[in-house]
């Protein structure tokens, strides 16, 4: 295993920092995901603001991710390793963002649930969405590891998060035959459910970068 | 990055043990250098490149208590054979220094006394095209070219660096060994140099000695990682520092070295 002690303290320090700037943003997206889950679902109406107030703040850890990197590709040309660390934070904090308005977009289209919205359309939402957030732990936890075989695990459960997704998109669809009046309501519920397997993909590629980060080479299937 | 690994092996060193009186210097030194390729050597002080280095133009023979075994081939044939003349091998291996090092001559006896103590050049003419032609290649020309009586000392350090590998590609060799050639230099003359050496491989065969990761990174195509005598790791230079697969190599190019 390679040493962890660099000679000049202060660039260790420095990535350190970058690597606890990207798991503190990875929290909070996670936390947002499941208010935005809540809010859809329980209508869980202060979760709304919790997740505004989320969502500034995520974008102003990836304003803070980008100066981190910035500094430190100016000040200590990184390489091999610390220049993967720089790298792959770059990426995986796009990646965080995109989630977090992924999340905040769903959350916006939070409306009282219908009285006949069927219970099968609900849980599987729900599991779509548990399904995503378990996903976006796991990379989480892959990150802060810097596992390899985590990272590989998530990406091959990104086919389960599809199948949930195409399942729920006939659940809605279903809902959606049975009367008119349901047009717009069902039309929020194909965007959630489509978020959701957006946010999937961004939880796959950010998986694929700590893949990167570990092994130097990009995953193959 | 242009990487050209197959291209044909101009130096080749076997089993190349090298020897300071008791003190072992080199420890079973297997590299292959490309042709037209740069091949940067990094690794901390001490660390035997200069020495390797330095055996590719038989160097270390006017060390008395430096003693090698093993073999440098050049072109498959070994320049350590009984039968090989050092001068002749000189003429094909230059060398430029850490330290700008012109003679205490003109401009023009700078770069022409290598042509005639090897008698390349016969006529006044031919040495005039010689002169201009090296500097012209060694990116100096136009800045002397009014001037070739003033002494090589007077110029900046930057441009007698130049100068010298004028003088060193004035007797058409087929290897440049590099040894730090920028470390006493600033930023702009270094570029300068670094320019030149993308230009040079493609006549000539170059072996850079730097302490600087990010000039290995940006004039080389392979990199051999030195330590203690030994190569830990040779690779394609962007395999070396974006992947290296020895973590002593990662330790050293990090920053994390000791």
């Amino acid at each position: 295993m390679t040493n962890d002690t660099h000679i000049v303290k202060s660039y260790g320090e420095e990535l350190q920092f970058l690597n606890d700037s990207i798991i503190q943003m990875g929290s909070l997206t996670e936390s947002l995901l499941t208010d935005s889950m809540n809010a859809i679902t329980i209508l869980d109406k202060d979760a709304v603001d919790r997740i505004v107030q989320s969502d500034k703040k995520i974008n102003e850890y990836r304003a803070k991710i980008d100066t981190q990197i910035m500094t430190i590709l100016v000040k200590r040309a990184p390489m091999a390793i610390d220049l993967r660390v720089a790298i792959s934070a770059l990426r995986i904090s796009q990646d965080l963002e995109r989630i977090g308005d992924l999340a905040k977009g769903s959350a916006k289209k939070i409306v009282p649930l219908p009285e006949d919205l069927s219970q099968t359309l609900l849980d599987s939402l729900k599991r779509l969405g548990n399904t995503v957030k378990n996903q976006l732990n796991k990379t989480l936890d892959a990150y802060i590891k810097k596992s390899k075989e985590g990272a590989i695990e998530v990406i091959k459960l990104d086919e389960n998060v599809n199948e949930l997704t195409y399942l729920s998109i006939k659940e809605i669809l279903n809902f959606l035959s049975k009367d008119n009046k349901n047009l717009e309501f069902a039309t929020n519920l194909l965007f959630v459910a489509k978020n959701l397997e957006r946010a999937g993909d961004h939880i796959r590629r950010i998986s694929e970068n700590i893949y990167y980060l570990v092994e130097g080479d990009y995953y193959k299937k | 990055m242009d990487l050209t690994m197959d291209n044909k092996i101009k130096i080749k060193s076997n089993n190349l043990n090298v020897f300071y009186g008791q003190k072992q210097a080199l420890f079973d030194i297997n590299l292959e250098i490309n042709q037209n390729e740069v091949t940067a050597l990094i690794g901390p002080s001490g660390c035997g490149k200069s020495t390797f280095i330095r055996c590719i133009n038989r160097m270390n023979d006017v060390i008395d208590i430096c003693r090698m075994e093993g073999q440098i081939q050049i072109d498959d044939k070994n320049i350590y054979d009984p039968g090989v003349d050092v001068v002749q091998l000189r003429e094909k291996v230059g060398m430029v220094f850490q330290k700008p090092n012109p003679f205490p001559k003109s401009i023009y006896e700078n770069v022409s006394y290598g042509p005639k103590i090897h008698g390349i050049g016969e006529s006044k003419d031919d040495l005039d095209q010689i002169v201009e032609n090296s500097l012209k290649r060694a990116a100096l020309w136009n800045e002397v070219k009014d001037r070739l009586e003033e002494p090589g000392t007077s110029l900046s350090g930057g441009q007698q660096q130049r100068l010298c590998i004028a003088r060193a590609i004035s007797v058409n060799p087929e290897i440049i060994l590099m040894d730090e050639p920028c470390s006493a230099l600033d930023p702009i003359a270094t570029a300068k140099i670094e320019e030149l050496i993308d230009e040079l491989k493609k006549t000539f065969t170059i072996v850079i000695v730097t302490h600087s990761m990010a000039q290995a990174v940006r004039v080389s195509q392979k990199t051999g990682f030195f330590h203690m005598g030994k190569i830990i790791e040779v690779g394609t230079t962007e395999q070396i520092f974006k992947n290296p697969t020895n973590n002593m190599t990662q330790d050293y190019i990090t920053g994390r070295f000791g």
